[in-house]
C-alpha cells in the first residue's frame, strides 16, 4: 500500500521535527513560501494530485490567502481532510469544504490560556488608562499628566462567553479579588467546580451591572455587533470593555462614542473589525489599550498547537477520524 | 496650653475632608509646593515651631528633597511624629529620626494589591517583549517588529520578599499556572506560604523563570541582583521590579539585556525618578511604567486615609498603627 500523501501550506515555526518524522509512513509535500497565484496554479497543473491531508495555518493565510471556495475547488479529489492550526478558522469556507466532503479540523483549546493572560493584561492597562503613562515614559517626560486608574479589586467583571477563555480568565480575575459573573448561550451546570463564585446572568443585567466586560464568545451571524449602540447605552458609566475575541462583536463607532462621552471609562482591545486596519481614532486614544492581536502569540502556544495539527493529520490518516473537528461539520454530521 | 499644629508636605488628592477634621485637634499648616530652600528657611524661621506631626509622601519628595540629616536636623522640636505616605521610605533617614526622638509611620498593606497588580501587568509585558507590537501597531505597521513571547503557565515564579506585596504576587501568579518558590528574611508559616517552596536566595535565582523583587531596599538588600547573580540566572529569564530600583546593579542588568541573557525586565522604578536611563527608554524588548504602583483612585486614597488615621492616633493616644519596622521597639 503506498503511504497517504500530507501537504504542508505555509510555514511550521517549531514543530518541523515532528512533521519530518510522519515520513516514511506519511509522504510529505510542501508549498512553505509562494503567492496565491502560484499556489492555485500548482494545484490546477497537478502538482499536489493524491494528497489526503493539508497542514494549513492562520500564518499561512500570508502565503496563500484565504482558503476560499477559489481555492478549495482546485484541491485535488484526493483531499479529505484540512488540518488547520489555530482556535479562529474564518479564513477557511467550511461549507465549501464540506460540499466537496473535506473534514476541516482545528485547534480549539490550546490557545485558551495565553489568550486569557492577554486579556488580563489589556484588563489591568485598560483600568490603569497605562497609554499614558507608558507614552510620556517612552517619550522621555515620565508620567506626563496621568490620571489615577482604578484598582480591580472588589469590581464585578461580566464576562460574556464562559468556554474555554472565558474559564481561564474568570480564574486569573478571581485571583484579583474581582467577582464574577456571565452569561452564556447556556449556564454552567451547578456541579461545576471550576468556578464557585461565578453568577449566571441575563444578558442586560451583564451590561448593567459590570464594571469591566470581557468579550470571550465566537463571532458569528447571532453575535456581530453584540456590543452595539442600545448596549453601550445600558452599562454603568465608567465602565471597562476587553476585547480579545474578534472585532466584528463590537460596534467601532458607537465604542468610540461611549469613550468620547466618558461612558466607557477606557478600552483594551486585541482584535478590530478590519485587522490589519486600525481606525486611527482608536490608535491615537489615550483611554485605549491596544495589542494586535497577539492573544495566542507565544511559542509555547503555537508549539502546542502545531503539535495538535500533527495529531489529527496522524489520526485521520491512520485512524480515519479528526481529533479536533470543527463544530459546524459535527453538528451536519 | 496652646494647641500643637499638624503640617502636611505636599498634597492630598482624596481625603482632603480627613485631613480638614483634624482642624478640631490640631492648627493645620500646609508646604503644599515650592523647594527644598524655602522649606529650611520656614524651618529655621520658626513657621513650623508647634508643629508635632507632619503628613509627607514619596511624591513630596520632589518638593522637600530627601528628609536626610540636614533636614531631619531643622524640624521643630516639637517634632514627635512623621506619618508617611508610602509603603517605601527609604527617602527618611531613620537613624536620624530616632536619635531625635521623632517616630515614623508607613502606610504597608494598603499598597498590596495595586503593586501586585502592576508586577503581574509588568511580568505579561515582559513575557510577552509587549512593546514591540504595541509600538508597531502605532505606527500603522500593524505588528511592528513583533516576536513571539512565552506564556507564564507552567514556569516557577521566584519572589524575592514575600511580604504583603509578595504574597498578593504569588497567589495572582498561580492563577496563572505558575508554581511559587520564595526568599525571604525568615521562612512563612504554612497558612501564609500558601504552597510556595523557601529556598535560598542562591537557588531562587538559579531556578526561577520569573524573578519579582518585593522587598524592602536597605543598605544590606542594595544590589541584591548584581553582577554575579545575574551569571546565576537562567538563560531567558524575565525579571520584574516595582520594590525599589537600588535592587537591582542597573549596568550588570543591561548588559544581562544585551547579552540576552535577560530576555526581558518589567520595571516600574529607576535609579534617577523621574530621570531614566536613555538606554532603558530605548530599549524595545522590556515593559517600562513611570513608577505607578499605586496609582489608582481607590488605593490612593486608602493610603491618604491610613497615613491621616495614623496621625489622628498618634497625636491623641500616643499610639502607632502602623510603625516602621526598623523602629518596632521604641
Amino acid at each position: 500500500m503506498t503511504p497517504p500523501i500530507a501537504l504542508v501550506v505555509g510555514p511550521i515555526f517549531f514543530e518541523d521535527a515532528k512533521w519530518q518524522a510522519l515520513a516514511p509512513e506519511v509522504t510529505l509535500k510542501e508549498y512553505r513560501k509562494g503567492t496565491r497565484e502560484e499556489f492555485i496554479s500548482l494545484l490546477k497543473s497537478g502538482t499536489f494530485d493524491g494528497a489526503e491531508a493539508i497542514f494549513r495555518s492562520n500564518e499561512s493565510t500570508a502565503v496563500t490567502g484565504p482558503f476560499t471556495e477559489e481555492i478549495v475547488s482546485v484541491l485535488p479529489s484526493t483531499v479529505k481532510y484540512i488540518c488547520h492550526s489555530g482556535a479562529g478558522y474564518d479564513n477557511i469556507d467550511v461549507e465549501a469544504c464540506t460540499k466537496r466532503g473535506i473534514q476541516v479540523s482545528n485547534t480549539p483549546h490550546c490557545n485558551e490560556d495565553a489568550v486569557a493572560d492577554l486579556t488580563i493584561y489589556l484588563m489591568i492597562g485598560a483600568l490603569r488608562q497605562i497609554t499614558r503613562p507608558n507614552n510620556a515614559l517612552r517619550a522621555g517626560k515620565w508620567r506626563g499628566t496621568i490620571v489615577p486608574g482604578h484598582d480591580p479589586q472588589g469590581k464585578i467583571l461580566g464576562i460574556l462567553g464562559m468556554g474555554g477563555i472565558g474559564s481561564g480568565v474568570a480564574k486569573r480575575a478571581e485571583a484579583f479579588g474581582m467577582k464574577i459573573q456571565y452569561h452564556n448561550r447556556h449556564p454552567l451546570p451547578s456541579t461545576s467546580t471550576t468556578h464557585p463564585s461565578a453568577t449566571y446572568v441575563s444578558f442586560d443585567e451583564l451590561l448593567s451591572t459590570s464594571d469591566v466586560i470581557s468579550l470571550n464568545l465566537a463571532l458569528s451571524h447571532g453575535t456581530e455587533h453584540i456590543l452595539g449602540a442600545p448596549e453601550f447605552a445600558q452599562m454603568k458609566k465608567g465602565v471597562v470593555i476587553v476585547n480579545t475575541a474578534r472585532g466584528g462583536l463590537i460596534d467601532e463607532e458607537a465604542m468610540i462614542r461611549a469613550l468620547d462621552e466618558g461612558k466607557v471609562f477606557s478600552v483594551g482591545l486585541d482584535v478590530f473589525e478590519n485587522e490589519p486596519h486600525v481606525d486611527a481614532r482608536l490608535l491615537g486614544s489615550e483611554k485605549v489599550v491596544i495589542s494586535p492581536h497577539i492573544g495566542a502569540a507565544t511559542v509555547e502556544t503555537m508549539a502546542a498547537m502545531e503539535r495538535l495539527v500533527i495529531e489529527n493529520i496522524k489520526s485521520a490518516l491512520f485512524d480515519g477520524k479528526l481529533l479536533t473537528q470543527v463544530h459546524e461539520q459535527l453538528v451536519k454530521s | 496650653m496652646s494647641r500643637g499644629a499638624a503640617l502636611l508636605i505636599g498634597k492630598i488628592a482624596h481625603a482632603r475632608k480627613d485631613w480638614e477634621a483634624l482642624a478640631s485637634i490640631l492648627e493645620l499648616k500646609e508646604f503644599g509646593s515650592g523647594t527644598r530652600a524655602e522649606f529650611l528657611q520656614n524651618c529655621k524661621a520658626g513657621k513650623y515651631d508647634n508643629v508635632v506631626a507632619i503628613f509627607r509622601s514619596n511624591a513630596s519628595t520632589s518638593i522637600t528633597g530627601r528628609f536626610d540629616k540636614e533636614l531631619v536636623s531643622a524640624l521643630p522640636k516639637s517634632l514627635k511624629y512623621i506619618c508617611h505616605n508610602g509603603a517605601g521610605y527609604d527617602n527618611i533617614d531613620v537613624d536620624d529620626c530616632t536619635k531625635r526622638g521623632i517616630k515614623i509611620t508607613s502606610t504597608p498593606g494598603a499598597v498590596n494589591h495595586a503593586t501586585a497588580d502592576i508586577a503581574i501587568f509588568l511580568m505579561i509585558g515582559a513575557l510577552r517583549q509587549a512593546h514591540k507590537p504595541l509600538a508597531g501597531i502605532r505606527a500603522g505597521k500593524w505588528r511592528g517588529d513583533f516576536t513571539l513571547g512565552h506564556d507564564p503557565n507552567k514556569k516557577i515564579l521566584g519572589i524575592i520578599g514575600m511580604g504583603g506585596i509578595g504574597r498578593e504576587v504569588a497567589l495572582r501568579a498561580k492563577a496563572f499556572g505558575m508554581s511559587v518558590i520564595y526568599h525571604n528574611r525568615t521562612r512563612l508559616s504554612a497558612e501564609r506560604e500558601a504552597g510556595a517552596k523557601y529556598v535560598s536566595l542562591k537557588e531562587l535565582i538559579s531556578q526561577s523563570d520569573v524573578i519579582s523583587l518585593n522587598l524592602a531596599l536597605n543598605e544590606s538588600t542594595r544590589n541584591i541582583l548584581g553582577k554575579a547573580e545575574f551569571a546565576e540566572m537562567k538563560t531567558g529569564v524575565v525579571i520584574v521590579n516595582t520594590a525599589r530600583s537600588g535592587l537591582i546593579d542597573t549596568e550588570a542588568m543591561i548588559e544581562a539585556l544585551d547579552s540576552e541573557k535577560v530576555y526581558s525586565v518589567g520595571l516600574d522604578v529607576y535609579d534617577a525618578e523621574p530621570i531614566v536611563d536613555e538606554r532603558l527608554i530605548r530599549n524595545p524588548n522590556i515593559f517600562i511604567l513611570p513608577h505607578i504602583g499605586t496609582a489608582t483612585y481607590e488605593t490612593q486614597k486608602e493610603m491618604e486615609e491610613l497615613v491621616l488615621e495614623n496621625l489622628k492616633v498618634a497625636v491623641t493616644e500616643g499610639r502607632l498603627l502602623s510603625p516602621i519596622a526598623e523602629q518596632a521597639n521604641l
